[in-house]
């Protein structure tokens, strides 16, 4: 049933923390406890908020976008504010929002400097990050992710380790050089994808745009095999001209992200340098945007390109994987070598999305709720032992399992989790994504070869477990180690039930997880030869743009000799602007 | 006696209430597991030992009952191709399902998984109570005793499952605790490695495992997707194949084991046939069957030690004595075996993968006891006792005789576990001494530890009519009497190493019995009286050595079956595991892959052979170990032999050579090369170094002095005129 609330629950998810960021604002500055708890507070109910959007998604409703939301705003440029949620975007929203309130509570007395600015720092992240997963508007997207670089800008570079300018710098340039290549690719798909005056920066409007053109091309290079493109209409001839280096173009911008071999660098720096609460949100949520990105929009926008560099993605996934892993091996730093692992990790899901078999894809969804709790965690209780000791080579601690037991124990059940052992949550989405490769296209020796991570993955984990906590105490100062406090074990606890209720009890998420699977290798599929074109499934519905008087005026009708595969209707309602809660959000579209 | 039978056929429990309680066998240990993990320090010793063995114990009685329906002529779990005779189960519901892909939790026991079910709560409540008083000076009780129960859960789980998706659940569930168990003592950094090396190499197996399980979805979906006319079978029609094993594949998942059998079933006709669809397109299916059952293989060995992954279990005893006969000897390192058993019906369609297995089991057995040879520890010769023992498990498998490697399964759980405990009891006894050198004369002063040691050496010995006699013979007759078609000389090679172990067995074994229990105290002795074990800790050693007495009933080939209109005589075991190798059974009629003896020969010849074998080789040792070398040591002439045997033929250090330090030098080397220099240096920095070069150079353009723009424009002005004078002169 729906309710009046639904089309504005996202609102709430994504402004809440804001809201609260102006809250704490208000906040005298040395009222450190204030700060804090106010934050928290925030992040518990910004957390509920998450939960809620999460309960009113419907695995069985056949609308992809869900709790959509959609209003004027700089409408002369064909932008839009419109989120809404699918499968993927409403798991990562609660990925996001379960990490919230843990990461306030891991920089609880970490942070000592500049609270009032580190609290606002976190606050406002999480909007962006929400806003990020939630955009519907391709250009609110770009929005929101570039803003998610400015907090974890100065998260890294002002509450970082002794080097964190360095590192922060680092991060901000090889961001923003993808940034950089994803806008222009922006403003060319807005002007590729529609004749002028019904061009938009929508979701929907894009992707159905370029659909009809990769419909038109996959027949085409089907019937002339190499042909030049004579013959091809304007559009489609651009998307074989350009096609692959606008996806290339999309793709190195959130490969960077990812990030993917040979594009990490900036990984293991940034998250040396960061502080707890950065490396969390940057290994849990940040380098999901990336994996999102390809699944939202590089791949589906670009079908025929993204299988032509399958097999180079897929590679360099693979590469990512075993590379991660060996890096890892050679790390003496404990944060370095969580970040590698990262890399590794991210490797897997890379491969899932590049499988492009349902069983891959769904395990890469998977993957990146694993990776975001079993790194989370793995940041997290390292934090926990930098605040103690200030040291992060794996030489300065030995035995600490002796003193502190109950750290230990929670650990190890991270790092099993890390490693995949079945009955945690590591196990579903790497099984799912290896067998999801082997089934694909991909030769067989992708899936051999990514499958080696298993053992790699529990030869430096185990590794570096057994320097840190086996063995007998070797430096005095490790001897007075206090074990858990009370908050720190309540901000451990979530994840261990987490990865235990994951690994056990998989099935809703993947429900969920599924419903854009499904869509997500129909589009990677689309046009491609292969049985018939499912257009009903692939086609972006979406709410339409509440009416104004001019859009009226704007919208000429189409020329002639493009095919209509916008509709009219679509970005010109037959209603009037009206509150439309109640309306089912599908609409009667004309093939 | 008919009444005993009926009594003993019609079970209390009805099959379907049965199966719907399965998931408590496991549960229970599990939750022993959680309390005393949690609040096993705040409740204290006696209230752990309470709640850990009484969830075991609790365990064994549901098994026992669990067992019983089993055995219920009228027992039958619901499976997608109608019901599985003698076995109940029970479908929890989904675990996860994306794509076609599906797997459930469900439980299935029958015959083969009903015994491993009593071995493992039996023998694993039996070392509980032993663990109670051997750990009663231990502060880490409640972990030890929360990894115990967890570690039974877990293999229960491997045990109870119905697909291999589940299985690997217990199969890697008991290799993490086996992990956390042998590094029990971690302030010793050694025990700590030898644990995460055991879980390395158990996971290099896992890889196999995993591999093999992907390769046979591959394999399942290709035979969904083909024409029905290709399934047709005697009595069924392709059709009636076809929507069945699609709906079970749909329902099931295509893992679970009813399916799997049903493609068994169907691959008879197909071996010969390529694969048309999916990835494996273009293999035959036999070459994809036996590239699935080697991958398995790889699995096995890993768990089961065997050539090459068995390299962690010596190192293994690094653990507490119990947890050495628990989980490396009585059960985890047996879950290759019960895994081929579990899958026979592939296995008997790939004779290369027969061959292979009986080959690696052999080689594992002779070299496992050619090591045993030399071992000082007491603890060490047990270990590689055990790693040649699972090689002739594996040597029976290969050559198909499930039952008979299923049947020294158990037969070893209990004496093996017996002989691991008695050891532990002689450490107990003598200050933790290990080495059997520095033992010696201790038939006196611990009668009972010496009674069961000397009963369970017997039975590993093989002397009729101990347990292991019937089981290693069986065996060792099946080596050499079923022929896997097409590799005679091969087999015949892996049968007489068969045999040479058992010689070899009976020589180490006696070895370690004499320089331990017999002669004179050594003078190096930790302390000058040993004193025998309390009475938790010597109780569960006689029950285990009545039990490798009593085992051997189901060796004895006592069961008359109609078949075919002649009378077969078989042993118990063979008997009892028949609903479960049916399948299998009927597969190598169909196919020859395995040439059965017609005639059943008199077991007399040998019985003899056995004891000549035994005798001959015990006296042996004893003449060598009470004679010459009361205290040890070796021949002279036998010396370099003696060091290249008791280095363990230098296998862990040719692997580290090859493999562990190529791999950490590589990664070394594409960190410091690749990852700085290359990637970070060249490219990234050098990006930034070129940009910030590009500017330095294009600053001088634009510096903002009048004179310097004037004097490039008059510059530029006056190359314009010079060049156009020499372009307007002729």
């Amino acid at each position: 049933m729906n309710s009046i609330f639904d089309s504005r629950i996202l609102n709430l998810v994504i402004f809440f923390p804001l809201m609260v960021a102006g809250l704490v604002a208000l906040l005298p500055k040395d009222e450190k406890g204030q700060i804090r708890a106010v934050t928290l507070a925030g992040m518990i109910g910004s957390f509920l908020t998450t939960v809620w959007a999460w309960g009113r998604f419907e695995v069985r409703s056949p609308v992809e976008f869900q709790l959509e939301y959609r209003m004027q705003w700089l409408s002369d440029v064909g932008i839009s504010y419109h989120v809404g949620v699918d499968g993927l975007a409403v798991a990562l929203v609660l990925l996001t929002g379960v990490l919230g309130p843990m990461v306030v509570l891991s920089s609880w007395t970490f942070v000592q400097e500049r609270v009032k600015e580190f609290h606002i720092a976190l606050l406002v992240l999480q909007t962006a990050t929400f806003g990020a997963f939630c955009a519907i508007d391709t250009l609110l997207f770009f929005m929101f992710f570039e803003a998610v670089l400015i907090p974890m800008y100065l998260l890294i570079g002002v509450w970082g380790s002794e080097e964190r300018q360095k590192a922060a710098m680092k991060f901000f340039l090889y961001t923003m050089v993808g940034s950089v290549l994803m806008l222009l690719a922006l403003f060319a798909v807005y002007f590729l994808a529609a004749p002028a005056g019904a061009r938009s920066f929508d979701y929907s409007t894009i992707y159905n745009g370029l659909m009809g053109a990769s419909r038109e091309l996959g027949a085409y290079l089907k019937a002339n095999p190499g042909g030049d493109g004579a013959g091809l209409t304007p559009v489609a001839l651009s998307l074989f001209r350009y096609g692959p280096y606008l996806f290339l173009a999309f793709a190195v911008a959130f490969a960077i992200k990812v990030p993917m071999f040979p594009l990490h660098t900036w990984l293991p720096d940034a998250h040396v340098q960061a502080p707890v609460a950065g490396s969390m949100v940057l290994a849990g949520v940040m380098l999901k945007l990336g994996t999102y990105g390809f699944w939202r929009f590089a791949v589906p926008f670009f079908p025929i390109a993204a299988r032509q560099y399958q097999t180079l993605f897929a590679t360099l996934a693979v590469i990512g994987i075993v590379y991660g892993a060996l890096m890892s091996l050679a790390q003496r730093d404990i944060k370095k070598l969580i970040a590698y692992s990262s890399v590794s990790h991210l490797g897997y899901c890379m491969l899932g999305i590049f499988a492009f078999t349902a069983e891959g894809a769904t395990g890469s969804a998977y993957q990146m709720l694993n990776h975001g709790v079993s790194t989370g965690a793995l940041f997290l209780l390292f934090g926990m032992l930098y605040e103690r000791r200030h040291a992060r080579l794996m030489s300065d601690y030995g035995g600490i399992a002796k003193v502190m037991p109950v750290y230990a124990a929670f650990f190890l059940v991270v790092t099993f989790s890390s490693i995949a052992v079945p009955g945690t949550n590591g196990f579903v989405g790497e099984f799912l994504v290896l067998l999801g490769t082997f089934k694909s296209n991909l030769p067989m020796g992708f899936g051999v070869l990514a499958t080696t991570a298993v053992i790699l993955g529990a030869a430096y984990m185990l590794w570096m477990v057994q320097k840190v906590f086996f063995g007998q105490v070797t430096h005095q100062e490790n001897l007075g180690l206090k074990d858990l406090g009370r908050r720190e074990f309540v901000a451990a606890l979530p994840f261990i039930v987490l990865i235990l209720v994951m690994g056990l009890r998989p099935q809703p998420f993947l429900d969920v997880l599924n419903t854009s699977t499904e869509r997500y290798i129909a589009r990677a599929k689309y046009a491609s030869g292969e049985g018939a074109n499912d257009d009903a499934k692939v086609r972006v519905n979406v709410r339409q743009l509440p009416r104004v008087a001019v859009a009226d005026a704007a919208v000429p009708a189409p020329a002639p000799t493009f095919r209509p595969v916008v509709s009219p209707d679509m970005v010109r309602p037959a209603r009037p602007f009206q509150l439309q809660p109640l309306q089912p959000n599908l609409q009667q579209v004309r093939p | 006696m008919e009444k005993l039978q009926l009594f003993f056929q019609t079970a209390p429990v009805d099959a379907t209430q049965a199966g719907h309680a399965l998931w408590l066998i496991i549960a229970l240990p599990l939750l022993g597991a959680l309390i005393s993990g949690v609040a096993g320090k705040v409740i204290g010793r006696a209230n752990v030992h309470l709640v850990t063995i009484g969830a075991v114990f609790g365990s064994f009685l549901l098994s026992l009952l669990v067992f019983w329906s089993v055995n219920d002529f009228r027992a039958s779990a619901p499976s997608p191709f109608g019901g599985i005779g003698y076995a109940v189960g029970a479908d929890f519901g989904t675990w996860f399902q994306a794509g076609t892909f599906r797997v459930n939790f469900g439980l299935v026991v029958d015959h083969l998984s009903g015994v491993m079910l009593l071995v493992i709560t039996g023998v694993g409540f039996l070392i509980h109570l032993y663990s109670a008083e051997y750990m009663s000076h231990d502060k880490g009780y409640w972990r030890f005793f929360a990894y115990l129960n967890l570690f039974i859960a877990a293999m229960l789980t491997l045990v109870l499952a119905d697909s291999l998706p589940l299985l690997f659940v217990g199969w890697e569930g008991v290799g993490m605790c086996s992990y956390l168990l042998i590094g029990f003592w971690y302030d010793d950094p050694q025990k700590a490695y030898a644990g995460r090396k055991a879980f390395i190499t158990n996971r290099i197996g896992d890889f196999g495992f995993l591999v093999a399980s992907f390769l046979m979805v591959l394999m399942v979906e290709s035979i969904v997707g083909l024409p029905a006319d290709k399934l047709n079978r005697a009595g069924i029609t392709g059709e009636q194949v076809s929507s069945r094993y699609g709906s079970a594949v749909a329902e099931k998942g295509p893992l679970a084991f009813s399916v799997l059998e049903e493609t068994a079933k169907a691959l008879p006709n197909l071996l010969d046939e390529k694969i048309v669809t999916g990835p494996l397109t273009g293999l035959t299916y036999e070459l994809a069957l036996t590239i699935i059952m080697l991958c398995f293989l790889l699995g096995a060995a890993g768990k089961s030690a065997q050539i090459p992954l068995y390299v962690w279990l010596p190192d293994a005893m690094a653990g507490p004595t119990p947890v050495s006969a628990l989980i490396h000897a009585a059960t985890m390192v047996t879950s290759g075996i019960y895994l081929f058993t579990r899958v026979s019906y592939l296995v008997v369609l790939s004779p290369v993968a027969m061959i292979t297995i009986a080959l690696i089991g052999a080689t594992t057995a002779l070299v496992a006891a050619l090591i045993a040879f030399t071992q000082k520890g007491i603890k060490k010769i047990l270990a590689y006792s055990t790693v040649s023992q699972l090689g002739l498990m594996f040597l029976g498998i290969g050559v198909g005789a499930f039952w008979a490697a299923f049947l020294h399964v158990v037969t070893h759980a209990f004496f093996k576990a017996c002989l691991f405990l008695a050891a532990g009891s002689v450490m107990h006894g003598n200050a933790d001494e290990e080495d059997v050198t520095k033992l010696g004369g201790l038939r006196k002063e611990m009668p009972v530890t010496w009674a069961t040691f000397l009963v369970s050496t017997m039975a590993i010995t093989g002397i009729v009519p101990l347990s292991g006699f019937f089981s290693k013979d069986a065996i060792l007759h099946a080596a050499h009497t079923q022929h896997i078609a097409g590799y005679h000389g091969l087999q015949t090679l892996a049968w007489v190493m068969g045999t040479l172990t058992a010689a070899c067995t009976a020589f180490y074994m006696m070895r370690a019995y004499f320089l331990t229990f017999e002669g004179e105290r050594s003078k190096d002795a930790k302390t000058p009286h040993a004193h025998e074990s309390a009475p938790l800790m010597t109780g569960p050693l006689v029950v285990l050595a009545v039990l490798a007495v009593v085992a051997l009933v189901h060796g004895l080939p006592i069961m008359h079956m109609q078949r075919g209109g002649e009378t077969v005589t078989q042993t118990l075991m063979e008997n009892f595991l028949d609903p479960v190798l049916r399948t299998t059974n009927d597969l190598v009629a169909q196919k020859q892959f395995l040439e059965l003896p017609h005639e059943h020969e008199s077991m007399v010849g040998p019985w003899i052979q056995a004891w000549i074998i035994a005798i001959v080789s015990g006296a042996l040792a004893f003449f060598i170990y009470r004679r010459f070398l009361p205290r040890g040591g070796s021949l002279q002439f036998l010396e370099p032999l003696r060091k290249f045997s008791f280095n363990k033929f230098y296998v862990d250090e040719v692997y580290d050579a090859l493999i562990i330090k190529p791999i950490t030098v590589l990664s070394r080397i594409l960190h410091k090369v690749v990852d700085a220099v290359l990637i970070d240096s060249v490219a990234v920095h050098g990006t930034a170094w070129l940009t910030a070069r590009t500017g330095a150079v294009l600053r001088y353009l634009q510096t903002g002095d009048a004179q310097m723009y004037a004097a490039v424009m008059a510059l530029a002005a006056s190359s314009g005129v010079v060049w156009a004078i020499f372009k307007v002169l002729p």
